[in-house]
């Protein structure tokens, strides 16, 4: 466990809005939530969140960090940037759910094998670090089999007359996947980024 | 006209988006405009790369492409993709807004003798074509209308949103009905329907990893463009396009529809208005559900 | 009067008057009714119909001129003559706008209007002013805090002289030693320092200033021009005489020794906000259990404000003081971490920039009524946007915003004993246990439970003012300990006229409002004082000369008017008769109402002329099929109402007659009874809402005559008599559009109970 927010193991957390403020990208925003509701209204998944973003906010407010990060409305997000867009107080309200995505990942309230975007997110930085870019075909059958064998093959053929048709029209590519030239350069890039992230996480 | 972009093609353009980068390529240069590839360009990081690797790391992925076209010189950076756009503008913003997050994206360029300063701008292909190119331009340069076609013209997220309504976006049209899509379909000479659900969302950033939970969005989509008599859907997003299309046999099992919709690019409706080739420039070659319509229109 | 009376009638036939109606026919009846002549002009308005009066008036030909024309409520300027008394018939908006024009019953009503208009120039006379003895230019104002010294300084810069009293040792009130106040600038994002240091000093320097600390107000005896006060410095006493009263004598916070549940006296780090404002003034914020700094602070919104075991009223400014309280614990250290759980947040107003600036900073709001705080300091709020029960634990410090009780009496001083009747005008004459109605909620809309009052009816402590009058020591307040004034339409009026209340002891307001307040009030008693010297009404009918007269030959010491004034006005002399104190009335008339034998009256207006007028109109017999309806309708809404519907072109029966009132406070029974028994058909009272959001000018007026016309129905039932006749009814100035319908209705259910017997007796 990656303890980064303090007292992870609290039930309420009275300081959690504030870290939230001070390191969730976007956190500085939330405190200007009405609690309209107009994200979780416009939201197209919000049916399938257990809990909606105005909800999230508030439970935030009240220090209820556990609940909030055992949710699974953050890996729900479809990135439709409705509710930045529509948010009457200009949250913005994809990005603080990201954010809190990855810190439940981070902290081990969300099993990462649990996670399906944590394992693609995973399956797709491994293509970008690795190739410098996204070579689609690899990172889905990483991702498939990043949940088991029997279930990648599973997967696999379910989709596969979808796979058939891109390979028909020549959109699926099968040789080596393409790179960026400089991986060297990319790579230093990464590292260093990560480092330097990692090194704010400290301060905070 | 004859103007210059840098252009950032991102990885769709070599999988499941080579017909967007083909018939981009080929509208643009029929309308004037050069293009120059950022010579080693990666990955955007699209939507999830943040949750694997934190805010920083992805944006640093933005920022080496953008490093490497501001070497390439300063004209305008153009992209076709809906999520490469996204990216990549937001992370210039920032880095135009943010002190800090300037500083550290340079100290990781730093790593490899890279900077970036901020100062290039960062532009969408649709919002070059309304406020660059002109309305009047791209009628002017069709050549082969194509009236008869009804077209429902899906525009998806994340092209307008969150930046088409913004000034540094260009300004060029709204969130939840912006109309600058069917501005191209009548212009080809094809009827652009009335599309309540032009920008409601496909669900393509999650599809792979939760089709049974995206297939409602997609279903809703395609329910519309049928019931309204739409010969075809247009869209500007690759991910929208393959996810639309793609989708279609799987949603038919589950909802008992029959759904067979061509998806197109509204650059490939343009190539063949243009008069240019249906494979070459249009590639409709392309489109899993092949666009007979359109294809039986071209020169 | 001195002179025959000559009364010259004045018709206009311009406007449509003479389209609608026959002008002659109308002058023939302005002569049968035996005004000395009836002249018609086609603008009476234009400079030439001016000046055909003014010529008249001077030859001598009248000296009492009734015009025919539009409403008395427009041109006032132009058919004004000085000396002469003009009365207005109104021909225009409530006859020919309001009816069908050539219709003979139109025609009757025009008739008439300009008969009663004769008969009321005949019996009414213009008023001569009372204004004799000394007046003083002087404001005493009582309560030395920033509402007081603003008002102080501003009386000071209008030319006045002022006597500022204050019970404490000192100048600066309430909030004399807090460091920092809500903003008041813009950008109003940050708190301000606090004003009354530097407040302080400018009214020790000014020479109009007299300051009296440790002082108090042990009488006040007279009336609007020359208050006598007696004021009462430790064992010696000072008599001064002042023009004006203005009463700033601030708030004191909620007692939270009631609100144990909120965790006030289990914890000692549970403090109010005005003790934390104590411990900002003691240097950085420390924990009185052990003197630690501390870094997780909950405020608690609504301490006993809104809330029907306490205060049921919001205080307005907690909100905005907990704001600023948590922006200055962040301030002094960015650890801090405050928490401030309201059930509504209320910043009105440019307060809505500084609760964005603090949520920007970092200060979280939940929404959420607070159920308990207990020892741990762990408080369990219901939070209404999450529908759960949140126990809120790890505090170490919890701020309770209490609110504001207005200081209408000195609750240092002792009690006074009040007679019975006093009693009922100490606290208010509403029952201080009926329950408040929320009013304002649209049909279908459910209304909020009514809140029960808790109010004791005598208020603890002594009197302000501790004023000699026969209705008590008292200002008297109207719902939960505020003065009694109008404070959305008349504020700073008070029921003593010449004494103005502002700043929180008429309602809770926050500094910027109170300071606004302070001259306002101020403005009322410059006006008092250059009014009353001229024997002129002060509000509402400012500038009237009349004065109620008592003929005391026939008075019969019932007391009824010194007991019903609104105004106090009248005492008790020690024969039991009553005694006017001129500038204390407010000429509403009420006192005449109140009088069984008809004894009180104006130079022009009194029951008998209400009478005679009604009697001068034509009651047609009881098979013409023509009811006759009288209105009386109160001048200051129902009238304009039905000017307006005028105005709006909208119908209705022409089978009324209106007389215009001062008040329906003003109308007596017997108003009521002789109308019935001249054969009108039906009685409407027409006149503002009364009760505990009423919108009488003269506060009790309609109030009084409710509970008059609630008789009515024994004089009725002598009459042999249905009820249904007599009605009244509330009509505002906004119900123009209504108001045809609400008579016609009316006139409908006479026409079908049938006309009335006495007809022709
Ligand atoms: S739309 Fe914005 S203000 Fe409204 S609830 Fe969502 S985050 Fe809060
Ligand atoms: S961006 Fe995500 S959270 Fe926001 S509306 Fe779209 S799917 Fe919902
Ligand atoms: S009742 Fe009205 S008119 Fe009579 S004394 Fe009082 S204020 Fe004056």
């Amino acid at each position: 466990m990656n303890a980064i927010s303090p007292n992870p193991t609290q039930k309420y957390d009275l300081s959690f809005a504030r870290w939230v403020r001070d390191n969730i990208d976007g956190g500085e925003r939330m405190n200007m939530c009405m609690q309209c509701g107009v994200c979780s209204g416009s939201c197209p998944l919000s049916d399938q969140m257990d809990l909606g973003p105005r909800k999230i906010f508030q439970m935030v407010r009240a220090g209820m960090k556990e609940a909030v990060l055992k949710s699974n409305s953050f890996y729900q997000c479809v990135s439709c940037y409705n509710c930045v867009v529509r948010c009457p107080r200009q949250v913005p309200v994809k990005y603080i759910l990201h954010g809190l995505g990855r810190l439940a990942v981070q902290e081990g309230y969300q099993p990462k094998s649990n996670v399906e975007n944590a394992r693609f997110a995973d399956a797709f930085w491994w293509s970008v670090t690795t190739f410098g870019k996204t070579d689609e075909r690899l990172v889905t059958a990483k991702y498939y089999f990043s949940g088991g064998l029997m279930n990648g093959i599973k997967l696999g053929l379910g989709n596969l007359k979808t796979a058939l048709g891109m390979i028909k029209t020549k959109r699926m590519h099968l040789g080596a996947p393409h790179k960026a030239k400089n991986r060297g350069e990319l790579k230093a890039i990464l590292a260093k980024a990560v480092e330097i992230q990692a090194r704010h996480e400290g301060e905070a | 006209m004859g103007k210059k972009f840098t252009f950032y093609p991102g990885c769709s353009s070599q999988g499941s988006g080579q017909h967007l980068d083909t018939s981009t390529r080929a509208v643009m240069a029929k309308l004037g405009y050069e293009l120059e590839d950022i010579a080693d360009w990666n990955c955007c990081g699209a939507s999830v790369g943040e949750l694997a690797a934190g805010h920083l790391p992805t944006a640093a992925l933005s920022a080496r492409n953008l490093a490497q076209a501001k070497e390439q010189g300063d004209q305008d950076v153009m992209t076709a993709c809906a999520a490469c756009y996204l990216n990549t503008h937001a992370v210039n913003e920032e880095i135009r807004d943010n002190e800090q997050t300037k500083n550290d994206l340079n100290e990781a360029l730093g790593a490899a003798g890279k900077s970036y300063d901020g100062s290039l701008h960062v532009r969408h292909a649709c919002e070059v074509l309304v406020n660059d190119v002109g309305m009047d331009a791209i009628k002017g340069a069709v050549s082969n209308s194509l009236s008869g076609l009804k077209v429902a013209g899906y525009v998806g997220c994340q092209t307008v949103r969150p930046f088409a309504g913004t000034e540094r976006g260009g300004s060029y049209d709204e969130y939840d009905q912006p109309h600058f899509l069917d501005d191209f379909i009548n212009a080809t000479g094809a009827e652009a329907i009335d599309f309540e659900n032009r920008t409601s969302c496909c669900g393509g950033s999650v599809s792979v990893m939760k089709p049974d939970q995206t297939l409602h969005l997609m279903h809703k989509i395609l329910s519309e463009a049928q019931a309204k008599g739409a010969d075809m859907i247009a869209t500007p997003c690759p991910l929208c396009q393959t996810n639309v299309e793609m989708y279609q046999d799987k949603i038919n099992k589950k909802y008992g529809t029959s759904f067979n919709i061509p998806v197109v690019f509204h650059t490939q409706l343009l190539a063949v208005a243009f008069g240019l080739d249906a494979t070459k420039d249009a590639a409709l070659n392309q489109n899993i559900i092949p666009a007979d319509k359109l294809k039986a229109k071209a020169k | 009067m001195a002179d025959e009376k000559k009364i010259g009638v004045y018709l206009c036939s311009g406007c449509g008057i003479g389209d609608a109606i026959n002008v002659s026919a109308t002058e023939t009846a302005a002569t049968k009714q035996k005004a000395s002549f009836c002249k018609s002009h086609s603008a009476l308005c234009s400079e030439e119909g001016v000046n055909l009066i003014k010529g008249d008036i001077a030859s001598g030909e009248t000296n009492s001129v009734v015009i025919g024309a539009c409403s008395g409520r427009v041109m006032t300027d132009k058919f004004q003559f000085d000396g002469t008394n003009v009365v207005r018939s109104n021909l225009r908006e409530q006859v020919v706008w309001s009816h069908p024009a050539g219709d003979e019953d139109t025609q009757m009503m025009a008739d008439d209007n300009v008969r009663m208009g004769v008969t009321q120039a005949r019996l009414g006379n213009l008023p001569t002013a009372l204004a004799e003895g000394e007046f003083s230019d002087t404001l005493l104002i009582v309560g030395g805090g920033y509402v007081g010294m603003t008002a102080a300084l501003e009386a000071a810069k209008s030319g006045h002289q002022a006597i500022l009293v204050e019970r404490s040792d000192s100048l600066g009130g309430m909030i004399k030693d807090w460091t920092r106040v809500n903003p008041d600038d813009a950008p109003y994002r940050e708190p301000q320092d606090n004003p009354v240091p530097g407040l302080i000093e400018t009214v020790k320097n000014n020479a109009k200033i007299t300051i009296m600390t440790n002082t108090t107000v042990a009488k006040t005896d007279g009336m609007p021009g020359r208050f006598v006060v007696e004021l009462a410095k430790g064992g010696t006493s000072s008599v001064e005489t002042v023009g004006a009263i203005i009463v700033a004598t601030g708030w004191r916070p909620y007692d939270a020794n009631k609100l144990g549940h909120l965790g006030y006296g289990v914890s000692p780090d549970v403090v109010t906000n005005v003790e934390l404002e104590a411990m900002f003034a003691a240097g950085p914020v420390k924990r009185k259990s052990n003197g630690s700094a501390p870094k997780q602070v909950a405020f608690v919104q609504c301490a006993g404000s809104r809330d029907p075991a306490h205060l049921p009223y919001c205080s307005s400014v907690c909100c905005s003081q907990s704001i600023k309280n948590a922006l200055r614990l962040i301030e002094a250290d960015p650890d801090v971490m405050c928490t401030i759980i309201f059930d509504e947040l209320r910043t009105p107003g440019t307060a809505e920039e500084f609760y964005r600036s603090a949520q920007e900073k970092g200060v979280v709001f939940v929404k959420g009524k607070v159920a308990t705080v207990d020892g741990n300091l762990t408080v369990t709020y219901h939070d209404d946007l999450l529908g759960d029960d949140i126990p809120m634990a790890g505090l170490d410090m919890v701020v309770l915003a209490t609110g504001m009780v207005p200081n209408s009496t000195n609750t240092e001083g002792a009690a006074i004993e009040l007679n019975p009747e006093q009693a009922v005008y100490s606290h208010d004459d509403i029952n201080p246990a009926a329950p408040i109605q929320v009013a304002g909620y649209k049909d279908g809309v459910v209304a909020p439970a009514v809140q029960v009052r808790t109010q004791n009816e005598v208020p603890d402590g002594a009197p302000i003012l501790n004023l000699q009058y026969r209705q008590g020591p008292h200002i008297p307040i109207l719902a939960d300990g505020f003065s009694d004034s109008h404070y959305i339409c008349f504020p700073y009026e008070t029921r003593r006229t010449g004494i103005y209340t502002c700043g929180p002891v008429r309602r809770p307001m926050d500094m910027g409002e109170a300071g606004l307040d302070a001259a306002g009030a101020v403005l009322k008693g410059i006006q008092a004082i250059h009014n009353v010297r001229h024997g002129r009404s002060l509000h509402p009918r400012v500038g009237d000369l009349s004065y109620p007269k008592f003929g005391l030959s026939q008075c019969t010491k019932c007391r009824r008017c010194t007991v019903e004034c609104p105004f106090g006005a009248i005492d008790e002399q020690a024969d039991g008769y009553p005694t006017l104190n001129a500038s204390r009335c407010r000429r509403c008339g009420t006192c005449m109402g109140a009088c069984p034998v008809r004894t009180i009256s104006f130079d022009n207006y009194s029951v008998d002329m209400i009478n005679q007028m009604a009697a001068s109109c034509e009651i047609p017999d009881e098979f013409s099929g023509k009811a006759r309806i009288l209105i009386l309708a109160c001048e200051n809404d129902a009238y304009p109402a039905l000017d307006m519907s005028g105005i709006n072109r909208h119908t209705y029966s022409a089978f009324v007659r209106i007389i215009p009132v001062r008040c329906l406070g003003s109308v007596s029974l017997l108003n009521v009874s002789e109308a019935l028994s001249k054969g009108y058909d039906g009685v409407v009272l027409m006149g503002c809402k009364s009760g505990d959001d009423y919108q009488c000018h003269f506060v009790k007026g309609s109030a009084l005559a409710k509970e008059r016309m609630g008789k009515v129905s024994e004089t009725l039932k002598s009459m042999m008599l249905e009820p249904e006749r007599v009605q009244s009814m509330e009509i505002a100035i906004s119900d123009s559009a209504r108001v045809g319908k609400i008579i016609d209705d009316f006139a409908a259910n006479i026409v079908k109970i049938g006309l009335n017997p006495f007809k022709g007796f």
